[in-house]
């Protein structure tokens, strides 16, 4: 046990990933020498050498395209894509061929592939520097979309990430790439399992990435006016854990989705919509959404306006309370 | 916190020391990344040192006139661990505030 | 190409010096938290300047991040270019076709494919024209650069890929971006490449305007790699200390592009004048930026569509209620 930031248990969960397996490999833009624009790979190349720990060019879709050919030689590549709105040149990759490979030759070829991508905003970044693109990766068949909320979340879902003999489209929270929490090293973790973070009764908050945080903040304002709200971390997308979504919205009758993503066709309307199919007997109000707005990721000076917010968040609790 | 011992980098192809001339920072200082720490001599020229860090200068190594050799601690920092990366600015986590309030119905 | 008259030497040697003071400035800025982030171009300003200063009013020149020695001879606001870099406006506030100078792009490389297409349609509408593309050495590994050189030289566009091979692509050198030198480049895609020296003003100042002007004669494109080097930071809040030596850095403060240009004006009450005119300037500057308006929250639903659809309308409406 000890008091990690995410970064470092990103970066303690690669380095246990690249002991333990031989043919782990991790590569991307500035991840040896410079250790990531974040540090999260920071020290790895001087531990595991430069063949297996590698500055790739400046070229994301030939990271991943070289990825998948790695895989399909018997790698296990973890690559790391500098931001959110750099992945954009390597789709065509992850959804023409890492997304459906094994499906094309027949499940001869696994692509055991995890690609990390700073996301998400909150940190004053510039353009293509805040963005959300959940929704992509999972509206694509064959992807696994995992988004840790924090450090003991990052550590886990990292390492059964890697572990994890399909692809995975691995979502770091940028803003909460410095908040510091007990991580448990001992602990591999398991995909596609929710998680309650706070329990509570009146309605259920659900979130992943940084805005589970921002849900439990939203809980403990809640709290003070007399209002118990249950936060859950959906830890990952895909596979997505119904069951536990569920469960949590039976008890409490109601329930908002919190993401910083737009709202038109963001991953709120999945979960509002597979929670309307699986208890809509048990729902006492329509859920909510409250997302970001269906605007490009806004300029940094305003971006904190464009965030979920906690009045925002109260607000729709408000109006699921009352329906 | 962690500490940050900064050496002192080559300078010039093949320098082996230089002289600390003076320092612009004392022990107990804040300093951004930049920041001109002070100036050192070395054979060839005089030249600034800029902070390679932001945090804390926690310890100066050498005095003005002391020579100090390449690869010896110059300055050691404490640091936060929350650096912020090529791009962007770590987020404060402060209590955010909030205008909304809710009510419960009793019905 | 006819050289350069004295008058148009020291022109250029103002551009510089005003973009090095400006750009010094903006990093200084940066520091006391006016901006949010900067990327300091200083050691590049004689292959902006000098490229820029080849361009005539109706071409187009299409930058990356780091151009703001082309934005100010394109005569681009400096507040309107700088606002961007404090957050208020993506992509900057200036009217881009007031300067035929694009939005800043971040996203490295996929601008190439813009000049190249802003160059066919010059073409198409007569010729006379042509576009100039700024990137790295780094940018040039990506497979948009790539495509750009093979539509250009397919369609014999008139554009110029101006390479800033500033030898680091934040930490990673050149040596690993390609492993070959970048200007033979062009032969593939059958369109002449050259290197330059990128801190010789006048070198580039030659063979930008000359590969220009073979463009907008319909004579195709160009690939120019100007070796230079990035003596600061990648971004303000780079630490290149992390991965270059100090020694590499002082070989090329020798090759300092202002210096070498001041050597060749040779004329110390002239350098000294430039050094007090754009003290005054930066002043100005300084004082317009702080008193320029900051964004205000709504407006980032401006310019989404022309029409916005009446849900967007909603949002801003509900935008409006919590930030007014
Ligand atoms: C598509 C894309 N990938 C990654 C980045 C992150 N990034 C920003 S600048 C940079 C290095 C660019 O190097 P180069 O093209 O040589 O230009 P320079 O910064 O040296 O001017 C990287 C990797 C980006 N902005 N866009």
């Amino acid at each position: 046990m000890a008091q990690l930031t995410l970064v470092q248990a990103l970066n303690e969960a690669l380095r246990h990933e690249l002991r333990e397996d031989p043919r782990t490999l991790v590569f991307g833009e500035d991840v040896g020498r410079l250790g990531g624009v974040f540090r999260v790979t920071d020290g790895l190349q001087e531990e595991f050498g430069e063949r297996r720990v590698f500055d790739t060019p400046l070229a994301e879709s030939a990271i991943v395209g070289s990825a998948i050919g790695l895989a399909l030689a018997g790698w296990r590549p973890v690559c790391e894509i500098q931001f959110d709105g750099f992945s954009y040149p390597a789709l065509d990759q992850v959804i023409t061929n890492l997304a459906k490979y094994r499906g094309r030759t027949r499940g001869r070829a696994a692509l055991p592939v995890t690609i990390r991508i700073p996301s998400g905003g909150g940190i004053g970044g510039p353009e293509h520097h805040g963005e959300s693109p959940e929704t992509y990766y999972a509206h694509t068949a064959g992807l696994k979309v995992v988004a840790p909320s924090g450090p003991a979340e990052g550590y886990q879902l990292l390492r059964a990430a890697i572990r994890d003999p399909d692809p995975v489209i691995f979502l770091e929270p940028k803003s909460r790439y410095w908040t510091k929490e007990e991580v448990d090293a001992a602990a591999a973790g398991r995909l596609g399992q929710a998680r309650i973070v706070r329990e509570g009764t009146h309605a259920t908050l659900i979130a992943w990435g940084a805005m589970t945080a921002r849900c439990l903040q939203a809980a403990e304002a809640a709290a003070e006016d007399g209002v118990e709200l249950e936060v859950v971390d959906c830890r990952s997308l895909v596979p997505l854990d119904v069951d536990t979504l569920s469960a949590s919205v039976r008890k409490t009758g109601r329930a908002v989705v919190v993401h910083e993503a737009p709202l038109t066709a963001g991953f709120g309307a999945e979960i509002s919509a597979r929670l309307m199919e699986t208890i809509f007997r048990d729902l006492k109000a329509p859920v909510l959404r409250v997302t970001g707005y269906d605007i490009p990721y806004p300029a940094a000076a305003v971006e904190a306006a464009y965030l979920p917010d906690l009045d925002r968040i109260l607000t729709a609790v408000q109006k699921v309370l009352d329906y | 916190m962690t500490e940050f011992v900064f050496r002192l980098p080559d300078l010039a192809e093949g320098l082996e020391d230089a002289e600390i001339v003076e320092w612009r920072v004392k022990e107990g200082d804040r300093v951004e990344l930049n920041q001109l720490l002070g100036e050192v001599q070395t054979s060839k020229a005089a030249v600034e040192i800029p902070s390679p860090r932001r945090g804390l200068v926690k310890t100066l190594h050498a005095l003005p006139g002391d020579l100090v050799r390449v690869g010896e601690p110059l300055v050691t920092f404490e640091v936060e661990d929350s650096q912020p990366g090529v791009v962007g600015r770590v987020p404060q986590e402060a209590k955010p505030a909030r205008r909304v309030h809710l009510r419960i119905r009793r019905d | 190409m006819p050289s350069l008259r004295p008058d148009q030497l020291k022109e250029l040697y103002r551009l510089m010096a005003f973009t090095r003071r400006v750009d010094q400035e903006a990093v200084a800025l940066q520091r006391q938290g006016e901006l949010t982030a900067f990327p300091p171009l200083t050691g590049q300003e004689a292959a902006q300047v000098g490229s820029a200063y080849a361009l005539q009013r109706q071409d187009f020149a299409f930058p990356s991040y780091r151009e703001m020695g082309v934005a100010i001879v394109r005569g681009v606001d400096l507040v309107e270019y700088l606002r961007a870099y404090r957050g208020d406006w993506n992509g900057g506030l200036y009217d881009l076709y007031a300067h035929n100078f694009g939005p800043i792009a971040s996203s490295v490389g996929s601008h190439a494919l813009h000049a190249v297409g802003w160059a066919m349609g010059a073409a198409l509408d007569g010729g006379g024209k042509a576009a100039i593309v700024y990137f790295g050495e780094g940018a040039t590994s990506e497979g948009d650069v790539h495509e750009a050189m093979n539509f250009a030289g397919i369609f014999r566009a008139p554009v110029v890929f101006f390479v800033q091979n500033n030898q680091w692509a934040i930490s990673v050198p050149v040596a690993r971006q390609t492993a070959a030198p970048i200007h033979r480049k062009a032969e593939a895609y059958g369109f002449p490449g050259l290197r330059i020296d990128g801190n010789d003003v006048l070198a580039v100042h030659a063979a930008t305007a000359e590969a220009l002007e073979r463009a907008r004669a319909g004579g195709g494109p160009t690939l120019i790699e100007a070796l230079t080097y990035r003596l600061g930071a990648h971004s303000t809040a780079d630490d290149p200390t992390r991965y270059r030596q100090a020694a590499e850095v002082e070989p090329w403060r020798a090759q300092d592009p202002l210096l070498r240009l001041a050597a060749q004006i040779d004329d110390e009450d002239f350098t000294r004048q430039v050094v007090e005119e754009v003290e005054e300037r930066v002043r100005d500057l300084r004082t317009r930026l702080l008193s320029a308006p900051r964004a205000e929250p709504e407006e980032m639903f401006e310019f989404v569509y022309a029409e916005p659809p009446a849900t967007l309308a909603a949002q801003r409406e509900e935008l409006r209620q919590w930030h007014s």
